[in-house]
């Protein structure tokens, strides 16, 4: 398992998609703060305003659709290379290919999920002065919430990523689930209100509670930790026993 | 010691409605080159994808290294090294970036076999030009010097040589004999140019419709190859007369062109000749022939396509 791990870190490291999502990240963390200047508005935002509102708000999407394109290209292009024959036929077993696949995915998922609330949480206290900064144990609650379900959408993205065999159906597919989601998931609770409870407890619907880690009770915010963690292990099961049946193309 | 490195027990895969492998059961000695032939979808990948655990069997077992349970073919599957319908390349990786992830995929100590490999396959040069702006040729190369990172005992190449210049061709199969007479490495090689494979194999297997309908050693294939003298004369009517008066047979055919197939006193030339000239015909080509991979395999495939039984012949 060791030397899969390794192999993939080499691989996520020198994959183009990877590095040019990394820096157009990094570029926006630094350049879409000083939009702040010329807005209009009297004065400059208080850095933990602008978390809350800039940087945790659209965040949500960030963490689902950029790591969308990391998937198509960092998974599925391994069939349409043809280098995940040479990776099942090594004398691994597909448990660990898998799973060292995920690991390493979801990894990368987190890395770009982390750049703008890190990054942009600097530049923004660079620019707009370092006095109304997050409170520490805010700022590192919502770090760690955000690191939890990179992971957890990178299962999702993984399991779907191992089912098609080219990198647009891949991304092509992922973005749109992942915009358009919400809206039959909601519409359906409405409709079958057993589901209700499902919806709210899923990570489709606790990733933009992240915000609030600070407002919610105790119970919930046993739900906001633990979902994303059950809902990795799940979808690691799944996408295990998938790629244990699949035959590579 | 293992006397056989890969033996599959009637082994199957059925795709839907279409049977993919049927039955077959073959054996790959240990030092040998088996060159296996069949026309495209006659089941030589489909095969190879069983064996390297692209794919499950239908039916049927097989062994690698003398291992049968899966637990320990997965681990047997570390001694070999593959090229599976094409070269498997990081497009975006140059050749030492390549083989560095596979290296690490495998597992294997130390780098200095990345220059090794490399320097096998005639890629050492290379610099950072990417994989992706390699030619064909070049992309074969480095297919195979990842199939034999680590010092694989037993490779297993699904078309090496596709795509490759007369060259390339001629170096990737000297570096095969050299591989399989110095280190004794085991080599499966599917190919669709047959004169090649004549040149390579010591051992061939003939799949045709998923079925495996002859295996045999380069030797008994040449005691197989029906062997005749080609001759022309300058009155090949007159000459027919002779043979037939004088060798008392009829075994022989006339062709268009004129050229004769004698397929008797294939072991006295002499004899032959002199009886030609004794007779005052003049010989303009004169020399033992015989059939040659291609004919025999397209003789064994046509064979069944007229109804022959064919399956006598399965081993």
């Amino acid at each position: 398992m060791g030397r899969l791990l390794k192999a993939e870190w080499y691989k996520l490291t020198k994959d183009r998609s990877f590095r040019f999502l990394t820096w157009m990240l990094l570029i926006a963390a630094v350049l879409a703060p000083l939009v702040e200047f010329d807005n209009g508005a009297p004065g400059l935002p208080a850095v933990k305003d602008y978390y809350v509102e800039s940087i945790l708000g659209p965040h949500a999407n960030i963490l689902k659709l950029i790591p969308s394109i990391l998937a198509g290209f960092f998974i599925t292009s391994e069939y349409s290379m043809g280098t995940m024959k040479s990776m099942v036929s090594s004398g691994n077993n597909r448990i660990s290919i898998y799973s060292a696949k995920l690991f390493v995915f979801s990894l990368g998922a987190i890395l770009l999920s982390l750049i703008l609330p890190i990054i942009m949480t600097g530049t923004s206290a660079v620019y707009f002065g370092f006095e109304s900064m997050p409170e520490w144990s805010y700022y590192f609650q919502t770090i760690g919430l955000i690191l939890l379900y990179a992971a957890a959408f990178a299962s999702i993205m993984a399991v779907f990523s191992i089912l098609f065999t080219d990198s647009g159906k891949t991304i092509g597919f992922l973005l749109m689930f992942f915009v358009f989601v919400d809206w039959p998931l909601q519409l359906l609770a409405v409709k079958v209100p057993s589901f209700e409870p499902v919806l709210s407890h899923s990570v489709f619907k606790l990733i933009y509670d992240i915000s609030i880690v600070n407002e919610v009770s105790s119970t919930d915010k046993l739900f906001l930790y633990g979902i994303p963690v059950l809902t990795f292990v799940l979808l690691w099961g799944i996408g295990v026993s998938i790629f244990m049946r699949k035959e590579i193309k | 010691m293992d006397e056989y490195v890969l033996r599959t027990n009637g082994l199957s895969k059925k795709y839907q409605h279409t049977m993919a492998l049927d039955k077959v059961s073959l054996r790959i000695k240990k030092g040998s080159i088996y060159g296996f032939i069949g026309q495209n979808g006659a089941g030589k990948s489909t095969l190879i994808r069983v064996i390297t655990g692209l794919a499950s069997p239908s039916q049927g077992s097989y062994e690698l290294f003398g291992k049968v349970h899966e637990g320990e073919i997965i681990e047997a599957r570390k001694r070999i090294g593959t090229i599976i319908e094409g070269p498997a390349l990081y497009p975006q990786m140059t050749a030492v970036e390549n083989l560095e992830a596979h290296r690490l995929l495998k597992g294997i100590p130390g780098k200095e076999c990345i220059e090794k490999t490399l320097k096998m396959v005639g890629l050492q040069n290379t610099g950072k030009k990417k994989a992706k702006n390699f030619s064909l040729g070049m992309k074969q190369r480095l297919g195979l010097a990842i199939a034999l990172l680590g010092d694989p005992e037993f490779l297993i190449l699904d078309e090496p040589i596709n795509g490759l210049d007369p060259m390339g061709v001629v170096e990737i199969r000297e570096l095969l004999k050299k591989l399989n007479r110095e280190y004794e490495i085991t080599i499966l090689i599917s190919s669709h140019i047959l004169s090649e494979l004549h040149l390579l194999a010591t051992h061939y297997g003939i799949i045709h419709k998923g079925k495996l309908i002859e295996q045999l050693s380069a030797k008994e294939l040449q005691g197989k190859c029906q062997q005749y003298l080609h001759i022309k004369v300058d009155h090949p009517e007159k000459a027919a007369t002779i043979i037939e008066s004088q060798l008392s047979t009829r075994e022989y055919e006339v062709m268009p062109d004129g050229i004769i197939k004698l397929f008797v006193s294939v072991d006295s030339p002499g004899k032959v000749s002199r009886i030609l000239t004794d007779e005052g015909l003049v010989i303009e080509q004169f020399m033992p022939m015989g059939e040659d991979l291609e004919t025999y395999f397209t003789n064994r495939i046509g064979g069944e396509k007229h109804g022959q039984a064919i399956e006598s012949g399965m081993v």
